[in-house]
């Protein structure tokens, strides 16, 4: 049988963000794939060096545009680690939340982006519908959608008073009440297990060999959190359960992200409770002692990695950012393989690709 | 393998060029001559099989003029660096595709950024840069702060 290339991107419908993906295919049946970034990629970690700390904690939010807070928040902890502060416990708390509720609007958006991909329209408008509610609580504290400017370094621009905490509890509750049925039906629905089940299996081998993080790995069984495994403050006083599911294919990554959904949730309601009182910044040196760092922490992704280094001045020297969809991205043209042409889709969206992050 | 018998059994493979740097928030930091860099990645993946790379930085330091250095950060339960210093004239370092598949968009993106040659494997096409740029490697043009 003849075998034909399939372009997809870097411009496509079916992508919301540019990468060039080409695959070949034999009739229905997926042959192999070839895969191109580097359509947004913007030199960001050159330019952090040409900008002063202050402008990189802007500079930085810009990586992406969804977890756009938990790149300012791995970064702001760096630069404080070389500075030597500690931030006040509330601040780490604010950052905690904020980081929580954007793990709750990623995988929100993930659920209703393979719903879209695999026809299902109702999923797709209730799981945005209610990722509103966490955009409308992060919108009321921070001032934005989603560049929401809450780091500074020496802790958060923003405090929470009573009525902030009880509009985020009654928000929360609300967005529970309605959330639970649609990500029970999720669990349930013939149309999601007929597309999802047993499709483009990644073993925890694959996993490991490719250095894949985040759900994408806990869905083949592999228990990776650097919320538990190298937590940054408030994170080692929250209890919470690593979600694993074994199957490894696209209906295990959904279920990951809908329990990691439910837990973020459980997360936010602890953090809230234990909330301390105190101020929300400390004050520190714009020049930034002589050193290096390592920080790695927990995008809705999987692991971000953050290596800074200061000679002493107010630029830092290196700046070296790995995203969780970089380590992902290498698993696409091994998962374009006996699969048929429309289980595409759902590969492609299975990954949660964020290119701009990976892209940087 | 605790620390202890990490650095017992790096000692035994790399030998006296082994240098134990300080740590970097609780990373261990190792300094490794490059010859020697595949039999410590031979080592790593043996004891632990499939390794976690978080990340590749190359850099230029001050300090050390006409060289590049090279980190790879690993995570086994704790984080652990490999340091390895290229001269910038000719930067060259063996790759570990063959052992760890996923260096390699990690090592692309060294080789368009820095210049760094990979050997032992085909060819680094560009990851993030176009493929037609013909410029020097981003981060070895001059610098813009003295």
């Amino acid at each position: 049988m003849t075998k034909n290339i399939i372009p997809i991107g870097p411009q496509h419908p079916l992508l919301k963000e540019p990468i060039s993906v080409n695959i070949e295919v034999s009739g229905e049946d997926v042959l192999g794939g070839s895969l191109r970034i580097g359509y947004v990629h913007r030199g960001i970690e050159r330019l952090a060096q040409e900008r002063t700390y202050v402008q990189n904690v802007h500079l930085i939010e810009r990586i992406c545009g969804i977890c756009s807070h938990v790149h300012t928040t791995t970064f702001c902890y760096a630069v404080e680690d070389l500075l030597g502060v500690e931030i006040p416990p509330r601040a780490q708390y604010i950052r905690a939340l904020m980081c929580e509720l954007e793990r709750i609007h990623s995988h929100l958006l993930w659920i209703g982006i393979l719903a879209k991909h695999i026809g299902l329209d109702m999923v797709f408008m209730h799981s945005w519908h209610n990722r509103e509610i966490v955009l409308d609580i992060m919108e009321a504290l921070s001032g934005g959608r989603v560049s929401h400017a809450a780091n500074l370094i020496g802790g958060v621009r923003f405090d929470m008073d009573a009525e902030h905490e009880s509009m985020v509890r009654r928000k929360l509750q609300k967005l529970g009440d309605q959330l639970f049925g649609v990500l029970d039906a999720i669990r349930t629905d013939p149309t999601i297990r007929a597309r999802t089940i047993g499709v483009a299996p990644i073993t925890a081998d694959q996993i490991r060999e490719y250095s894949v993080v985040g759900p994408v790995a806990r869905a083949s069984g592999v228990a990776v959190d650097m919320r538990r495994d190298s937590p940054l403050p408030p994170y080692d006083k929250l209890d919470f359960n690593v979600i694993t599911y074994p199957e490894g294919d696209a209906w295990a990554r959904t279920m990951v992200r809908v329990d990691e959904t439910r837990e973020s949730l459980k997360l936010c309601e602890s953090i809230l409770d234990q909330m301390p009182e105190g101020p929300v910044t400390t004050r520190v040196r714009r020049k930034v002692p002589a050193g290096e760092t390592v920080i790695r922490a927990e995008a809705p992704r999987g692991e971000v990695f953050y290596y800074l280094r200061s000679d002493g001045s107010e630029f830092p020297a290196r700046l070296k950012i790995r995203t969780p969809t970089l380590a992902a991205l290498s698993l696409i043209p091994v998962q374009l393989s006996e699969i048929r042409v429309a289980d595409i889709p759902v590969v492609l969206a299975g990954i949660d690709l964020c290119i701009a992050c990976a892209d940087r | 393998m605790d620390n202890n018998e990490l650095l017992f059994r790096l000692k035994q493979t790399v030998g006296d060029d082994l240098a134990v740097l300080e740590t970097i928030n609780n990373e261990m930091v190792y300094a490794v001559p490059v010859e020697k860099w595949l039999n410590v990645a031979a080592l790593l993946t043996k004891e632990w099989g499939n390794i976690h790379l978080s990340a590749i930085t190359a850099q230029q330091r001050e300090e050390l003029e006409g060289q590049i250095e090279v980190m790879y950060h690993f995570w086994q339960g704790q984080g652990i660096t490999f340091v390895l210093t290229l001269p910038a004239d000719h930067p060259e370092i063996p790759s570990l595709i063959e052992m760890i598949p996923g260096a390699d968009f990690y090592e692309r993106e060294a080789a368009e950024m820095f210049g760094i040659y990979f050997t032992g494997r085909e060819a680094t096409p560009h990851l993030l840069l176009p493929d037609d740029w013909d410029k020097a490697p981003p981060f070895m043009g001059k610098e813009i702060h003295d």
